[in-house]
């Protein structure tokens, strides 16, 4: 099965991740912008929907991580489950309200709502810490029965923790999208009007696939609050959904492996590039204008055809070999 | 063909603003009839054929499927009630392959079913089983793994009838189901259509090609103008005045 490949190449990657990466913090963020982009990848790649809201599930579950750390001192798996309804009930309101258009006017509402969270988050000062963000949250260790299982206060253990919450997330999501549900949401990418018309509630599974990437997006705002120590307002900007998306798109809307490609290239090139260009950004815009133009799958495509290419190569090859076996009679 | 009356509509209205597409049709189909909808281009037809099938609302009038008021009912809950419907612009599922393709089309007669994650798309069931069936009636077997986009034309339409069909409805719509096929697919469809009558299904046909709605109709309803022109039996049809007089005759005697 493709999918069990998929999370296995996963796991091995993130196994590998730790020799590749300078720290700790840089192999972290990898993993949470990954988990952001396949949440991203399941609105776009599986359902057709174009979401310029991901940055506020992501900024709510950073947000809902600090608040439920800071005032109850709660669990790390009670704060990633807080952070994954925070993100849930978000989207499903804002779900509600923007799956009703399409096209371009469900973009332009999910952008709306996306700036009416940024002001909502930078008035309410006395929840969300208003331009300050909620400063000084502090790591919850691993305990099983109230035991510590593993102290989460270096930055290598705690991507251990944020990588094993993935690749569970990496793994159901795939599951998510080869089940029949999955494919009724390809069934509506493709043709809405045929999927209403043989019988699917197209507005019921969109909000559905709504909710669930509100509930991974905000899985991994929780997990980027939790690495930075702090939830700034910065985490729920109109910026995030901007780079949730282009990395998703750079990476590639065929599967939740792009998404993971994608996030690794974003990072590391972002880590590299900053350290001497400044407008390291316009470096993803021009990729994105040739992604746009030339590469409509994303680095995943390229992959996919340069491995199809190989294959071609390989077999035109082997192939002089073969081809006279297939006539002896003739050649003599 | 039974007596019992499976969708009645009555004065059915529908406006677009301030143009009137369907104004005021009466409409019987008869439990597995085949009945079918003419007229000339513009005459409402399709636009009948979607607020029947609740693609567009309602603007007035009532629609009964086994006496149950669905006038309001949203097109994906009709289906539940029996209902289904082809395209007249071919309208699949292009990436996904011709099985997926009706299987999620079979699928739709329980759609929340979907939500049980186990199950891989595969795995055996009644929809499944409906599907192998269909796939051999519609002889789509040897292309069955193949995305749907990637089929010949004739192979499309083909399945596009067997999408209408795999939710076991019992009126099918059948909007065009010739339109662009050749002349040997079109005996095919001819013979198909005859076929569903046999089976016991009701069809609700719109058709340009008089051969065919002449051979397979029970009923035939006229409508100009987004009224009923006239209403009967093919021979009727044929032979009536006012129709060869507002679009018919032309096309019998060939001089198209």
């Amino acid at each position: 099965m493709k999918g069990y490949r998929h999370s296995l190449f996963v796991a091995l990657f993130l196994l590998l991740l730790p020799l590749g990466m300078k720290s700790g913090s840089l192999a972290t963020e990898l993993v949470i912008y990954a988990m952001a982009a396949c949440a991203c990848n399941l609105l776009l790649g599986y359902t057709g929907l174009m979401s310029f809201g991901q940055g506020i599930f992501f900024g709510v579950g950073s947000y809902a991580a600090g608040l439920l750390l800071l005032h109850l001192g709660s669990s790390l798996a009670f704060t990633l489950a807080g952070c994954m309804a925070a993100g849930a009930c978000v989207a499903a309101l804002v779900g509600w309200f923007s799956i009703r258009q399409r096209g371009i006017y469900f973009v332009m509402l999910t952008l709306a709502f996306a700036q009416m969270f940024y002001f909502m988050a930078y008035s309410m000062k006395e929840i969300t810490g208003g331009d300050n963000g909620l400063l000084g949250i502090q790591r919850p260790d691993v305990t099983l029965l109230g035991h510590e299982v593993l102290d989460t206060s270096d930055p290598w253990a705690y991507y251990a923790v944020a990588a094993c919450v993935f690749l569970v997330v990496f793994t159901l999501l795939q599951r998510l999208a080869e089940s029949r549900f999955g494919h009724t949401l390809l069934a509506i990418r493709d043709n809405e009007a045929r999927a209403a018309a043989v019988g699917y509630d197209v507005k019921a599974f969109k909000l559905l696939a709504f909710v669930v990437s509100g509930a991974v997006t905000g899985l991994a705002g929780g997990l980027h609050a939790m690495l930075a120590g702090i939830a700034p307002l910065s985490n729920i900007e109109y910026h995030v959904s901007e780079m949730i998306l282009l990395i998703t798109v750079v990476g590639g809307t065929g599967s939740f492996l792009a998404s993971v490609i994608g996030a690794a290239v974003y990072v590391v090139t972002a880590d590299w590039l900053a350290s001497f260009w400044p407008r390291w950004l316009m470096l993803f815009g021009f990729l994105l204008i040739a992604v746009a133009l030339y590469v409509r799958q994303g680095l995943w495509g390229v992959l996919q055809d340069v491995s199809a290419r190989l294959q071609a190569w390989r077999t035109a090859r082997a192939a002089p070999s073969s081809a006279p076996e297939r006539h002896p009679g003739r050649q003599a | 063909m039974s007596e019992q009356i499976l969708l009645r509509a009555r004065a059915v209205i529908k406006k677009y603003g301030s143009f009137t597409a369907v104004a005021g049709v009466d409409l019987d189909v008869r439990a597995g009839s085949v009945h079918s909808v003419i007229g000339p281009n513009g005459a409402g037809k399709t636009t009948l054929f979607h607020v029947l099938t609740g693609v567009v609302p309602i603007t007035g009038g009532t629609v009964h499927v086994d006496g149950q008021d669905i006038s309001r009912l949203p097109g994906h809950q009709r289906v539940r009630r029996g209902l289904a419907r082809s395209f007249q612009v071919t309208s699949l599922f292009q990436n996904l392959s011709v099985r997926e393709n009706l299987r999620v089309a079979a699928q739709g007669r329980a759609p929340w079913d979907v939500l049980r994650m186990w199950p891989l798309p595969g795995r055996a069931d009644d929809a499944v089983g409906v599907v192998d069936g269909l796939l051999a009636r519609f002889r789509l077997e040897q292309v069955m793994d193949r995305p749907a986009g990637l089929l010949s034309h004739g192979q499309q339409r083909r399945l596009e009838v067997a999408m209408a069909m795999a939710a076991r409805p019992r009126l099918i719509f059948l909007d065009e189901p010739t339109s662009g096929m050749g002349v040997d697919d079109i005996q095919e469809m001819k013979q198909l259509i005859l076929e569903l009558r046999q089976e016991g299904y009701a069809v609700l046909l719109v058709e340009h090609n008089m051969d065919i709605v002449m051979g397979v109709s029970d009923v035939i309803t006229v409508m100009q103008s987004g009224r009923v022109l006239v209403e009967g039996r093919p021979d009727t049809i044929r032979n009536d005045a006012r129709v060869r007089e507002a679009y018919l005759g032309s096309m019998l005697t060939g001089g198209r």
